[in-house]
């Protein structure tokens, strides 16, 4: 045991200090990055995102069905967006869906997580099968999930005792909880993936010393794991929440935003009001306030946990 | 070690200048049109069906100088390409459409060809073709569109098999089919399949009732812009009916999660779970498709019930009464569009598409009946349309194509009672009429 740790710190110790210096020499030889490295990215990024951004900004201040030519109506689309109830509730269930994504799939992806950092026998082809669902493509997740749950033919007609008469697309609470079902299955495990790999660089020697000092596996868990994997948590709650406020081909291939307007997230009400409804204006508003607002939420989740300043997590400094 | 600096800063440069040498390749790419000056691009809804169009254009090509090229977009996607494409340079010349409401806002633009010119060389344009399905496509006063598919009315499907046990017969009036309802409830089935997911499918019993109680003038003065049409007692006692249906239990209780789309409600009738469905005449080749054994022996179909006291005709249909081919007005080659187009009435035309399940709805359609695959079946629809004074266009093609996305709300709202009559009809009342 007391070799093996010493070991481990033998090898670990020497790390910090004249790390440093190779790659410093190194940088003063090839020289720094001049401006040119980053053109073809940046050439990329200004065409493929600033400038449809910026004319999707002026979109939203026109009247455009996509045949005249388009009619510059001020802040007419942004009113009516303030006064439409269905906006509203859009917002309201975006922030549901992606509330309920980070509440059911954080607590599931650590656990499972942690579980496949482990060493235990058939590890490796359980976590391959649990990896699957997200191989498959979000559309075919949903229709598949789509035909399953049929109230008819799918698991509903079998299991009447679970799902009563089965009409989990024809009401708003049953709705909601298919899509965040769904959503729960198919980005599971790749948070777990995450928590994984992070769980795997916890160093191993924090266990050894809780193990000294009489510690049992759920203290370990609560006082070792979870804190170690802190940054991991972050990473994973950013991507769920910005994920969940652009989730959009589960809600148009399960509910199509149905029953009536049950479950319109404001990522399908832009669809629907742009390509469905012919009216251009709008759905750029609409898109451009889901821009805004997941902007300022990302920005908030980073601020607030301290992801910006990423404190290391390396042996003795946490 | 500064060749060795100097080496990646060189590459990227290079890759920059050959990527502003692309795209500024990409932007002279309009240049390739002069190549088609004589083609003419027809666009159609890209399923089935296609194989006939194919081989009409085969025909026309081996006799024309103007070649035409036939350009296919998989369903789903047809009615939002076009709209993108269709005021932009590669527009089409001429293209597939629905009539009505769909091509309302390409005339508003004034993309659209006036045919009267046409028909005036040749009154077979519009003579060789059953008058309530050519007037559909009529905008203003003009024609802008030659029927080119089948005819789809709405009818009334059953299971022979399930209505047999249960004691029943095919509802001819509301009162029987509220009375048929009630006693396949009994039997323990759900009376009509529904596929409310899809939300068209619900929205047919509006059109039918509708159309039923008020007759067409209803509809067509909503349609026109007079949204008083909604608020009228008729509007209300067609409402009043569908809400009584939906409350007897006739759909059951989850016609909204089950879909038409993706083969739900056609095989709720074919497995004999439930006695009905109300869809439209390909509904017979999808059940041919998929249940074989089932259409082939049980699957029966009757007209729309009729309505005690209401003011329609008993013998108006309701559904799609056609598609069309509409004239881009830029066409360089309006002759050689005109006789692309008389191909719509040759006999070759008609047997082809009778042969494949479809109804032409010409007047020389009738002599081939007979020799079709389904002679009976298509005997039915023929007769059923080739009388109706009326035949109402689905309402969400009537309408402009913007407002179907908020119809279907209202329409699936209604049925669910999450708004009441007045809702509705407030919603209705709502939607863009041009």
């Amino acid at each position: 045991m007391t070799t093996k740790t010493t070991s481990a710190r033998l090898a670990a110790g020497p790390r910090k200090g004249p790390r440093r210096r190779p790659s410093a020499s190194s940088a003063t030889q090839v020289g720094r990055p001049g401006f040119a490295w980053a053109l073809p990215a940046a050439v990329f990024f200004a065409l493929f995102a600033i400038v449809p951004l910026i004319m999707v900004a002026v979109l939203s201040f026109m009247s455009w069905d996509g045949l005249s030519s388009p009619e510059f109506v001020g802040t007419d689309n942004w009113s009516r967006l303030m006064d439409d109830p269905v906006m509203f509730q859009s917002i309201w269930l975006t922030l549901l869906l992606t509330v309920l994504g980070v509440v059911i799939q954080t607590p599931l992806s650590i656990l499972l997580g942690v579980w496949a950092a482990g060493h235990q026998r058939n590890r490796a082809v359980l976590s391959v099968i649990y990896f699957i669902p997200l191989l498959l493509s979000a559309t075919a997740v949903s229709v598949l999930w789509r035909a399953l749950l049929d109230p008819n033919f799918g698991i509903p007609a079998e299991a009447t005792w679970l799902f009563g008469d089965g009409n989990l697309f024809g009401e708003q609470a049953t709705a909601i909880g298919v899509l965040a079902f769904v959503s729960t299955w198919q980005f599971t495990p790749f948070h777990t993936l995450i928590y994984q790999g992070a769980a795997r660089a916890i160093p191993h020697v924090l266990y050894q010393a809780a193990e000294i000092d009489g510690a049992g596996r759920y203290r370990q868990f609560f006082h070792i794991t979870l804190p170690q994997l802190r940054n991991a948590m972050i990473t994973s709650m950013i991507l769920m929440i910005v994920g969940g406020l652009t989730t959009f081909e589960t809600v148009l291939i399960l509910t199509q935003g149905g029953p009536g307007t049950d479950t319109t997230i404001s990522a399908y009400y832009m669809y629907d009001k742009a390509f469905k409804s012919f009216d251009y204006g709008t759905g750029s508003a609409i898109a451009l306030a889901l821009v805004v607002a997941a902007t300022i939420i990302s920005l908030i989740v980073v601020r607030v946990s301290g992801y910006d300043k990423m404190r290391s997590t390396m042996e003795g400094s946490s | 070690m500064k060749t060795r600096a100097r080496l990646p800063r060189l590459v990227a440069c290079g890759a920059t200048l050959a990527l502003a040498v692309t795209l500024s390749a990409c932007g002279g790419g309009g240049g390739g049109s002069s190549a088609d000056d004589d083609k003419i691009h027809v666009l159609v809804y890209g399923d089935a069906t296609n194989k006939v169009e194919k081989r009409i254009v085969d025909t026309f090509n081996k006799t024309s100088d103007v070649k035409v090229v036939l350009d296919t977009i998989p369903g789903a996607d047809y009615q939002k390409k076009l709209q993108t494409i269709i005021s932009t340079p590669q527009a089409p010349d001429v293209f597939f459409n629905w009539g009505g409401g769909s091509i309302k806002p390409f005339v508003k633009a004034d993309l659209l060809l006036p045919l009267d010119d046409f028909i005036e060389k040749d009154p077979g344009l519009e003579n060789n073709f059953l008058p309530s399905v050519f007037n559909n496509a009529v905008v203003d006063g003009k024609p802008y569109g030659i029927p080119m598919r089948g005819t789809q009315p709405v009818l009334l499907f059953h299971n022979k098999k399930v209505l047999d046990e249960a004691g029943v017969k095919p509802p001819k009036t509301w009162d029987e089919l509220l009375d048929v309802v009630g006693k396949l409830k009994d039997a323990g089935v759900t009376p009509i399949a529904l596929g409310g997911g899809d939300v068209w499918p619900t929205q047919m019993w509006f059109q039918y009732l509708y159309d039923r109680v008020a007759g067409p003038g209803l509809f067509e003065k909503a349609v026109g812009g007079d949204k008083s049409a909604w608020e009228s007692a008729d509007s209300k006692k067609a409402l009043g009916m569908i809400r009584e249906l939906v409350d007897a239990g006739a759909f059951g209780k989850n016609y909204d999660s089950v879909k038409y789309t993706n083969g739900g409600s056609v095989q709720l009738v074919s497995s004999g779970k439930a006695g009905f469905e109300l869809m439209g005449s390909w509904y017979y080749s999808q059940q041919l498709t998929d249940h074989k054994a089932f259409a082939e022996k049980d699957l029966g179909y009757t007209a729309f019930p009729t309505v005690e006291g209401g003011k329609g005709d008993a013998a108006n249909v309701a559904g799609n009464t056609n598609n069309y081919y509409s004239v881009m007005k830029k066409t360089k080659h309006p002759e050689a569009v005109a006789e692309f187009l008389k191909l719509m009435y040759s006999d070759d035309f008609v047997k082809a598409q009778l042969d494949i399940g479809n109804l032409p709805t010409t007047t020389n359609t009738d002599k081939f009946i007979d020799s079709s695959g389904t002679p009976e079946y298509s005997r039915f629809q023929y007769d059923l349309v080739a009388d109706a004074p009326s035949f109402q266009l689905s309402w969400d093609q009537a309408y402009p194509q913007k407002a179907s996305s908020d119809m279907h709300k209202a329409v699936q709202q209604f049925f669910n009672g999450q708004l009441d009559a007045d809702g509705f009809i407030k919603a209705m009342q709502a939607l863009p009429t041009e």
